[in-house]
């Protein structure tokens, strides 16, 4: 199947593509697919992002960003399919992991759905607080349509096992959270995405504070109340 | 009574219409797999009394309309013509590069474009469109960070959640910074941060014993290793000049105020 036109089969005929999860209909090949589809996607954007600062971090950042989603996916997955296996689940790990690309996958498109307007405030504003928090609102937006796709498909594919459904919609529920909190550590750990104004480029910096703390202290440096230091 | 019975028949339809529906969709999208075909669920196993409500489920009375349903094997052949209109019904599964997968292909590209084209060097110093915007307002506080307001040529260096002013340009150019470094930024920004110990640069010849600090263009005369370690100095800072250059330097107060006349090198 086409890369992208598996992707428009998600976006357009979702309960069917769940159902051919859920019979395991040409589960490798949709997972290559989404895989490339998603690869490409992700870079595209990352290249955008680091585009503000250097040559350099614009090809950093465009190999960092699909390696921080799939070393999210990588690390996340074995807790889905185990706590679903727990609770009474017949789906494989295969499975599990096609779900979870699908979320993904999803979230690559919105990505590189809102890649141009990213542009356009690259090129036109120079705050650099304002663009970190206007791709964290980018990031947010798309990440969770993508887990409210995972959430859908979860539920057409698991609940053909009889037992725990619900269970097994609360350790989704649960996931997703655990998910959103291994990607933003990682995001932080591999960071930087943007490269910061004033500094030389770096492939990583030094580890220290967090992702929240610095969220919040952009947004206090946005509305004039301090100084991000 | 026969309104009971014939909306039981319609579930017990509507349940053999969505195994069929289920069935021939799995035949469709895995032709390989295709296992021999199971009967159908037969109705009256469907019917067999197993809930309390199918239990309920008496046999027809004669006369009545479920007398005259067919017996199940006609049934099953009643509901496969069924099959195409019920094709019909499924949305058509995408298979090749159609209206948005196209779309998202071209956007792909034409951002791929637009990456190369912003970072293409504009000027012979690198300048591209991407990083043309001025960086005033994009200031990230950090170590190492030099600015210098835009009506004050005093030159200032973050270090350690302080500013400390660099006393002369040989102590700038002796911890290693360069022009490119500054970043010029709107008069009164130093007044918000607390100011540190300044920077200053120590100048020695090879030929003579003595220290100097270089401050404001003159040479001041640190008279002790007591002063000089008071002073919070290390030998690190120590730069090795000639001493033709530091006789030519005018000389300052020394170091502490008042301890006589300056030595020369």
């Amino acid at each position: 199947m086409n890369n992208l036109a598996i992707i428009e089969t998600i976006l357009r005929s979702r309960n069917r593509f769940f159902i051919e999860i859920r019979e395991g209909v040409e589960l490798s090949q949709k997972m290559r697919a989404m895989l490339i589809s998603s690869i490409a996607f992700f870079a595209l954007y990352g290249a955008v992002m680091g585009s503000t600062h250097s040559l350099w971090q614009t090809l950093s950042s465009a190999v960092k960003l699909p390696l921080l989603f799939l070393a999210t996916l990588v690390v996340c997955s074995p807790t889905l399919y185990f706590f679903n296996l727990i609770f009474g689940s017949n789906q494989s790990l295969a499975q599990n992991f096609t779900l979870i690309l699908t979320a993904i996958t999803v979230t690559a498109v919105l990505l590189l759905s809102f890649a141009p307007i990213v542009l356009f405030f690259l090129l036109t504003t120079s705050q650099y607080q304002f663009f970190k928090l206007l791709n964290v609102g980018v990031f947010t937006i798309s990440g969770l349509v993508g887990v409210l796709f995972l959430s859908q498909g979860m539920r057409l594919v698991s609940d053909s096992g009889k037992e725990g459904v619900s269970a097994r919609r609360n350790v989704v529920r649960l996931w997703i959270l655990i998910y959103a909190f291994v990607g933003s550590q990682m995001a932080w750990t591999l960071r930087p995405f943007i490269g910061a104004p004033g500094l030389d480029f770096e492939l990583f910096r030094q580890l220290g504070g967090n992702f929240y703390a610095n969220v919040f202290a952009s947004f206090g440096e946005i509305l004039g109340f301090f100084t991000v230091r | 009574m026969s309104d009971q019975r014939s909306s039981r028949m319609e579930q017990i339809l509507d349940m053999l219409v969505e195994e069929i529906e289920e069935r021939l969709w799995v035949r469709k999208y895995r032709p390989t797999e295709v296992a021999p075909a199971e009967p159908l669920q037969p109705v009256e196993e469907l019917a067999t009394p197993s809930s309390p409500v199918e239990a309920e489920v008496e046999p027809p009375e004669p006369g009545s309309e479920l007398e005259a349903m067919p017996p199940e094997s006609k049934l099953e052949e009643e509901i496969k013509p069924l099959e195409p209109e019920f094709e019909m019904e499924l949305p058509p599964m995408v298979t090749g590069p159609s209206h948005a997968a196209r779309l998202m292909g071209r956007l792909a590209l034409g951002l791929l474009v637009a990456i190369v084209l912003i970072n293409v060097p504009l000027n012979r110093h690198g300048m591209t469109l991407a990083t043309a915007m001025p960086d005033r307002a994009a200031l990230v506080i950090t170590d190492g960070l030099v600015v210098k307001e835009e009506d004050d040529d005093e030159i200032y260096v973050y270090q350690d959640g302080k500013l400390r002013w660099i006393s002369s340009l040989d102590a700038f150019e002796h911890f290693g910074y360069t022009w490119g470094d500054v970043r010029v930024v709107e008069d009164g920004f130093i007044d918000d941060f607390e100011i540190g110990a300044p920077l200053h640069v120590l100048l020695k010849c090879r030929q003579s014993p003595h220290i100097y600090r270089l401050e404001g263009g003159e040479k001041r005369w640190i008279r002790d290793i007591i002063t000089f370690t008071t002073e919070g100095h290390i030998w690190e800072d120590v730069r090795f000049v000639t001493c033709k250059h530091l006789r030519d330097l005018p000389d300052g107060e020394t170091i502490p105020p008042g301890s006589g006349p300056p030595p020369q090198p």
